[in-house]
């Protein structure tokens, strides 16, 4: 019988923790459980797939029937793909300041209304608090001999506050998630930000759409980073001819001293310790100095494009792998937040985020700030809200003209196809020239 | 007996002797995927999955669990006795008892084949469909699911309904522009060829588009862009939970005229669209639920826990994302229906998809998101293509400014609607 020319099994069991607490009211508080195996074969041309809920991977039998499965599902497929060689090996997952799995979960709920609680000020009208933890035992076994195994633990909130007054109605938010371990003690104050926040908002005047300067927060740049250069350096992507990045290697596209890394080595809440077909993970410089330099890849693209990195295929549990960014940032200027606000002079300050999208065949970037400043003769002046940002990958790029000194990465989840994994952006302070803004307001 | 219902029973058993009451929800099922990336099939998946849900409730706490094992139902029981023990009590008047329900909703085609043949041969006639125009694929994709859910409960209630669905999609390229389409649908009946015809002939329509000038313009959204841009943010201010949690915009405008008169929007779970049922995620019989009429505000969404804990009534609106999301307040086919007319006699800027939806503000509802596929309506013929631009405003505001439906609707995923015309929208040009 004919037999794959490759084939690879991964597990991924746990469980997962989410606790919910609305106005006062602890909605959830539960734990649930899950085992995920995706086998992949791959035939004369293509990929042939089989995945199962708790599946036995040491079962031989289990094994050779999904072995089966697969690789006839193989027979489907007409394009003739091919597997780059790749490095296997492991890098330790970080240890844990607090095992989030050895606090109690009364414990975690009591912290979790307390960071609630510390929202309710006057003229907030609903506090919410949410928590997550989910740990997953990951498990990669291959035709080349792999088999390799981790345990990790991602956990983190979300606290948001909505204030209401004659009809108008806002909210601010604050997150942060680790694979450092609980973070759930002494958040109080960021419950206190949040809500402080909502409440301004509603004196926040509508930003005035169109084209103008502006800053970019750290936050809000490593959503820039992320949707902008990030998406459109994926190898699927560039593989399919649908990013303006294709066959740009080496190609100048922003000032020097621009450089944009995707590093999934990184111990930040997109780390992994090795990719999802077990890959060595390893720090990718996307762009390097103002110029093109590498593409994000999986063994499969890597054979069919190039010019990249392989250690960047990830998957949610019993999904299969693509490529995926993990931690993806701006690396860090010279110029400090107060050169760049006076180089400014007049434009808008755009802070924080409610996630952005991207159209990478077409070169076309959309995301949302929380929030903003006017700047008015390189100060900060009046706060706005649902202020936008949109434009053109490539000349977009261009325009950066300054970047700060102050990197610092947010955590947050990306999708794509359908599935959602865990990455961080970050970036320092950028100033933009003539960028195209969104918002209401009138002149 | 068959090993479900075993455990089932089994569960049920348990549960009712360490609680008042108890749920479960499974679903199992089969799906196969086929995968193309440029000029042919690349990817042939398939997959058998198995999922279980607990719910338990105690003195008016509920606790809930979930499972990928059936051997594991055991853990699952007492993770979900714990949650009960830690959750807040509350009003609470009982799961639902069996009673007959008379089957309205299509859930299912008898006739549905779960084979990669079926699924091979609509992926060639989305490309025949491509190939009519000067686009390329950039990935398209057939996926066929076959499902069965169950739910049952400490009562005596047990509800099974199969459930099928195909779904097929197609991003295509030319040059720099690009362009998505898709269909879904219960039954086999997708016209493959005209998802591929409509995704190449969209981007290759774009190329040399122009820019437009900053400017109010009647629009027309397409029921993807009006799907995209209006469900969150909707759906979301029509849960009776945000409206009592004070995070509805809407909360305060019952019996009140809203929205433009021309504009009825209602949940149909008998409508033939994706999310039809004749139960909800709780057991509670379905109905049509009348959210707006000619414009007026008439109803909100309730499930039971929401309904029990605010004197209210489950209007049978909870839904389950899957076996491991617990129930929630949702919809099942979101319905905009009113008058229909040509919206697209007079002049006005067509937008077919707009990037970054999901960044409108979820309570307020203002957003701006750049246009995706956007073309000028001239003399009720297609003409010039946009390049680039925002559209500014805001989810209610144009929900006021509906001034026509069109003549077709269309499944969007739960959402069933027309074009929308609308007037004199904010957008921003160069």
């Amino acid at each position: 019988m004919a037999e794959p020319r490759y084939y690879d099994i991964r597990q991924v069991r746990g469980s997962v923790t989410q606790i919910d607490i609305d106005n006062g009211i602890v909605e959830r508080g539960d734990s649930s459980f899950f085992d995920e195996t995706i086998l992949r074969a791959l035939g004369d041309r293509g990929w042939g797939i089989f995945c199962a809920d708790a599946f036995d991977p040491d079962s031989a039998g289990a094994r050779r029937d999904a072995l089966e499965k697969a690789f006839s599902l193989a027979g489907y497929t007409g394009e003739h793909l091919e597997l780059a060689p790749a490095e296997h090996g492991m890098l330790d997952v970080p240890a844990m300041k607090e095992d989030p799995g050895d606090v109690h979960l009364d414990e975690k709920i009591s912290l979790l209304a307390s960071l609630e609680k510390a929202a309710r000020i006057d003229g907030i009208v609903n506090t919410r608090a949410s928590y997550i933890e989910r740990t997953e035992h990951v498990r990669i076994i291959s035709s080349e001999g792999l088999d390799s195994e981790y345990r990790m633990t991602r956990c983190g909130f979300t606290i948001s506050a909505v204030a209401r007054r004659n009809g108008l109605i806002q909210m601010g938010r604050e997150s942060r998630h680790s694979i450092l371990g609980f973070n759930l003690r002494h958040q109080e104050e960021l419950g206190l930000k949040a809500a402080e926040r909502a409440v301004a908002l509603l004196d926040a005047r509508e930003a005035k759409g169109g084209r103008t300067r502006v800053i970019l927060d750290p936050e809000l740049a490593g959503v820039f980073a992320h949707e902008a250069v990030g998406h459109a350096s994926e190898g699927d992507l560039v593989k399919e001819g649908n990013s303006v990045l294709a066959g740009r290697i080496g190609e100048r596209i922003g000032v020097k001293e621009l450089t944009i890394v995707d590093d999934p080595s990184q111990k930040e809440f997109g780390f992994e310790p090795m990719d999802a077909e077990g890959s060595r993970v390893k720090r990718t410089e996307i762009i390097s100095r103002g110029r093109v330099n590498a593409y994000l890849h999986s063994r499969e693209t890597a054979a069919a494009v190039g010019g990249g990195d392989i250690g960047h295929a990830r998957g949610m549990p019993g999904e299969p792998p693509l490529v995926r960014m993990s931690n993806t940032f701006v690396e860090k200027g010279d110029s400090n937040l107060d050169e760049i606000l006076e180089a400014c002079g007049e434009g808008i300050l755009l802070k924080g985020s409610r996630g952005g999208q991207v159209d990478p065949g077409r070169g076309f970037f959309q995301f949302n700030a929380e929030y903003g400043f006017a700047i008015e003769k390189g100060e900060m002046g009046c706060l706005l809200r649902d202020v936008s940002l949109s434009g053109e990958i490539l000349r977009t790029l261009h325009q950066i003209v300054l970047i700060g000194k102050d990197l610092e990465l947010h955590q947050g989840y990306c999708g794509k196809g359908g599935q959602t994994v865990p990455v961080s952006d970050g970036s320092p302070h950028l100033l933009l020239e003539d960028a195209f803004v969104g918002g209401k307001g009138a002149d | 007996m068959s090993e479900e219902r075993a455990l089932i029973e089994e569960l049920l058993g348990e549960a009712s002797r360490l609680a008042d009451e108890a749920e479960v929800f499974i679903i199992s099922g089969e799906s196969l995927s086929l995968v193309q990336k440029g000029e042919s099939c690349e990817t042939a998946e398939a997959s058998c999955t198995w999922g279980m849900g607990i719910r338990v409730i105690r003195q008016g706490r509920i606790g809930a669990s979930s499972t990928g094992d059936p051997k594991r139902w055991k853990d699952c029981l007492i993770a979900a006795l714990e949650s009960s023990r830690l959750s807040s009590p509350q009003n609470w008047g009982g799961l639902p008892s069996p009673i007959h329900i008379e089957p309205r909703a299509e859930t299912a085609d008898p006739a549905f084949i779960l084979s990669p043949l079926t699924a091979a041969r609509l992926l060639r006639e989305v490309g025949k469909g491509v190939a009519r125009h000067r686009s390329r694929i950039a990935e398209a994709s057939v996926e066929l699911e076959e499902s069965t859910v169950t739910l049952a409960n400490t009562h005596g209630l047990e509800y099974t309904a199969p459930h099928t669905a195909a779904t097929v999609s197609c991003e295509t390229i030319v040059e720099n522009s690009t362009a998505f389409e898709f269909d879904q649908s219960v039954h086999l009946d997708l016209d493959a060829a005209r998802v591929g015809e409509k995704a190449s002939f969209l981007a290759e329509y774009s190329l040399n588009a122009v820019e437009i000038p900053t400017g109010n313009y009647d629009v027309v959204l397409s029921p993807i862009a009006a799907s995209h841009l209006l469900g969150g943010v909707l759906v979301g201010a029509l849960s009776g939970k945000n409206v009592h949690a004070g995070r509805s915009a809407l909360a305060s405008l019952m019996g009140k005229e809203c929205m433009s008169p021309l504009l009825d929007i209602y949940d149909d779970p008998f409508a033939k669209g994706m999310g039809s049922t004749d139960w909800d995620a709780e057991g509670v019989p379905t109905k049509r639920l009348d959210f707006v009429c000619d414009g007026v505000l008439g109803a909100f969404a309730y499930d039971l826990r929401t309904a029990y804990r605010y004197g209210e009534e489950s209007t049978g609106s909870a839904v389950r994302a899957g076996h491991a999301v617990a129930p929630v307040i949702g919809v099942h086919n979101l319905v905009f229906d009113g008058e229909r007319s040509d919206v697209k006699e007079e002049r006005a800027l067509y937008v077919h998809d707009v990037v970054g939806a999901h960044t409108a503000n979820p309570l307020s509802g203002d957003l701006s998101v750049e246009l995706s596929k956007a073309f000028w309506i001239e003399d009720g013929e297609s003409g010039t293509p946009v390049r680039s631009g925002m559209l500014v405003g805001n989810v209610f505001d144009l929900l006021k400014s509906v001034e026509g439906l069109g003549k077709e609707s269309r499944v969007v995923g739960n959402a069933i609607l027309p074009e929308l015309r609308l007037s004199s929208q904010r957008i921003i040009g160069i």
